[in-house]
């Protein structure tokens, strides 16, 4: 019987050949997929709480998601063939004027290590990009990132774009450097994440 | 005292009239003086401008060449993205070194006549020029880590820690000889002292942080004073868990984000340490009440004294208030160390 706590651990320490080998050997195994996801997601909520926590920091919590994201690979396949399907569907981006991309990344990669459903459109996304991804996905859940002062507008105007478009059913998550609780507020965005690890709990208080 | 006889009195830990003040401003210059960030990052001549007009307006004791990260990175041929009225931004899903094996071709360009580089360097010369012995004249380059960051791609650097460290290691060499270089064709021109932007600093813990970064940081602390210069070093976000290491890099100013408690990075780097900062810029600078941002300035005061150079967490916001910005000015010229 391999051992689904020594996977976890290896996601936890980013070890991406050995994340890799056990679930290999777990789906050998036959342990039953949903076992082996709620190991994965367990083990990318505790590298959260971590980072939460400065315990570790941006590349302790990149290779742990990249441990995860390719272990998630090899197990997709038996997923599909259970039927297990992922809790929500999220729509992510940078918004429009804006090329950085850690922030939105890091928090793709841990929406991804809890079993979410992520569509990534990159950086510098017009507003009609987010609604058409959102349309066209039946997407419950939005993030949007900013870095700069100067392309927090484009937040708002994006959330305006959704509401317009008759999208408002999704829930809109904002974060990025110089975001607040009270932009989000102003903008009418469902939720605001001061980091990736937030971004996870408030996306699912709001599923 | 003029700001400049203030702060190189300051530096030397000799009294002064009042505290010195030293906000960095970027786009908020250049929206003062009525000039696109486009032309500011682009022509010299406006930057300058635009950095006098705010100087004179407010009082800073300095005038500053910094105004974005990428002028390095162009001129080694990375792709960057211009902007007609917001600063330039890296093309990081094409970085310069997606391909490791392109480090071994990289050559330091010629800060004096480089594209983005020159710009700078003829900025310092004209501040000297302009301002003459009025104010202190800061350059600016980027860190190593920073730099690094910013030919490679932020992301992947981020693993290439744990994938590659030797790279990292070669690429850190790269990047520090790529900031003194430029440092000292600046310190040539006229600058008074070096800001060192390491900005992806903040994202490692401390022990990536001494192993990697804080080696490099140090030989370019110790190079920049070498050549006579002085050096403020600012990283962007949260820097608590490094603050210790960073106190031993022999700074002379060291410029901290809002999120690092002011008391923190005291007890952290000693009473000796000249510490700048660090209001909320976004919160406090722009959207608090001007009596807020002089309780918040007053408290970072008092958590540092006497060793402390008022100064926001980082950039002043474009659309903070004048009114708002006024209240660092009058804070600084009222109070003493």
């Amino acid at each position: 019987m391999p051992d689904l706590q020594e996977l976890g651990e290896a996601i936890k320490r980013g070890d991406r050949d050995q994340s890799a080998m056990l679930t290999n050997a777990a789906i050998a195994a036959k342990v039953p997929a949903q076992e082996i996801l709620d190991v994965m997601v367990a083990a990318m909520d505790v590298v959260g709480q971590r980072f939460q926590k400065n315990e570790i920091f941006v590349p302790e919590m990149l290779i742990a998601a990249r441990a995860m994201k390719e272990s998630l690979a090899l197990l997709e396949p038996l997923l599909v063939d259970a039927g297990i399907t992922p809790i929500a569907k999220a729509v992510i981006g940078t918004v429009e004027g804006d090329l950085h991309d850690i922030g939105k990344n890091l928090v793709a990669m841990m929406w991804k290590g809890a079993n979410f459903d992520v569509i990534d459109l990159g950086t510098n996304v017009s507003p009609q990009k987010f609604v058409d991804a959102v349309r066209d996905n039946n997407a419950q859940l939005v993030g949007l990132s900013a870095l700069l002062t100067t392309t927090m507008p484009a937040i708002k105007a994006t959330v305006a774009a959704l509401k317009a478009a008759g999208l408002d059913t999704a829930k809109v998550v904002i974060g990025g450097a110089p975001v607040t609780q009270e932009y989000a507020d102003e903008v009418g965005a469902d939720g605001y994440a001061p980091d990736a690890a937030s971004a996870v709990n408030v996306a699912r208080a709001l599923l | 005292m003029n700001g400049r006889e203030r702060l190189l009195a300051f530096l030397t830990g000799d009294s002064v009239d009042s505290l010195p003040l030293m906000p960095i401003t970027m786009m908020y210059a250049a929206d003062f003086a009525g000039v696109k960030y486009g032309q500011y990052v682009t022509d010299f001549r406006a930057l300058v401008e635009s950095q006098i007009a705010i100087a004179d307006a407010f009082d800073f004791d300095f005038v500053s060449c910094i105004s974005d990260p990428a002028r390095e990175a162009a001129d080694c041929g990375a792709r960057v993205a211009m902007f007609e009225d917001q600063p330039p931004a890296i093309v990081e899903t094409d970085a310069l070194l997606a391909s490791k094996s392109t480090l071994s071709t990289l050559t330091i360009p010629d800060p004096r006549t480089a594209t983005r580089m020159g710009d700078r360097v003829r900025a310092a010369a004209l501040f000297r020029e302009r301002v003459g012995d009025r104010k202190l004249i800061e350059g600016w380059i980027e860190g190593p880590c920073a730099e690094a960051a910013d030919l490679r791609g932020i992301n992947t650097l981020m693993m290439d820690f744990f994938d590659d460290p030797a790279f990292v290691r070669e690429l850190f060499e790269f990047t520090l000889e790529l900031g003194v270089q430029f440092a000292r064709a600046q310190v040539e021109a006229g600058a008074d002292l070096i800001g060192v932007g390491d900005a992806a600093a903040s994202l490692v813990g401390p022990e990536i942080y001494r192993e990697f970064v804080w080696p490099h940081e140090k030989r370019l602390v110790d190079e920049l004073h070498a050549m006579g210069t002085r050096v403020r070093l600012h990283i962007c976000g949260n820097t608590t868990s490094i603050l210790e290491p960073m106190g031993q890099l022999g700074c002379d100013i060291v410029d901290l984000d809002f999120m690092v408690p002011m008391d923190k990075a005291r007890a952290a780097m000693g009473p000796d340490q000249i510490l700048l900062g660090n209001i909320d810029p976004v919160r406090i600078l722009r959207g608090a009440a001007p009596e807020t941002v002089r309780a918040a300035i007053a408290q970072c005061h008092q958590q540092t004294r006497p060793r402390y150079i008022v100064g926001a967490g980082c950039e002043v916001p474009r659309a903070t208030p004048e009114a708002n910005l006024r209240v660092l000015t009058d804070y600084a010229r009222s109070t003493m160390p």
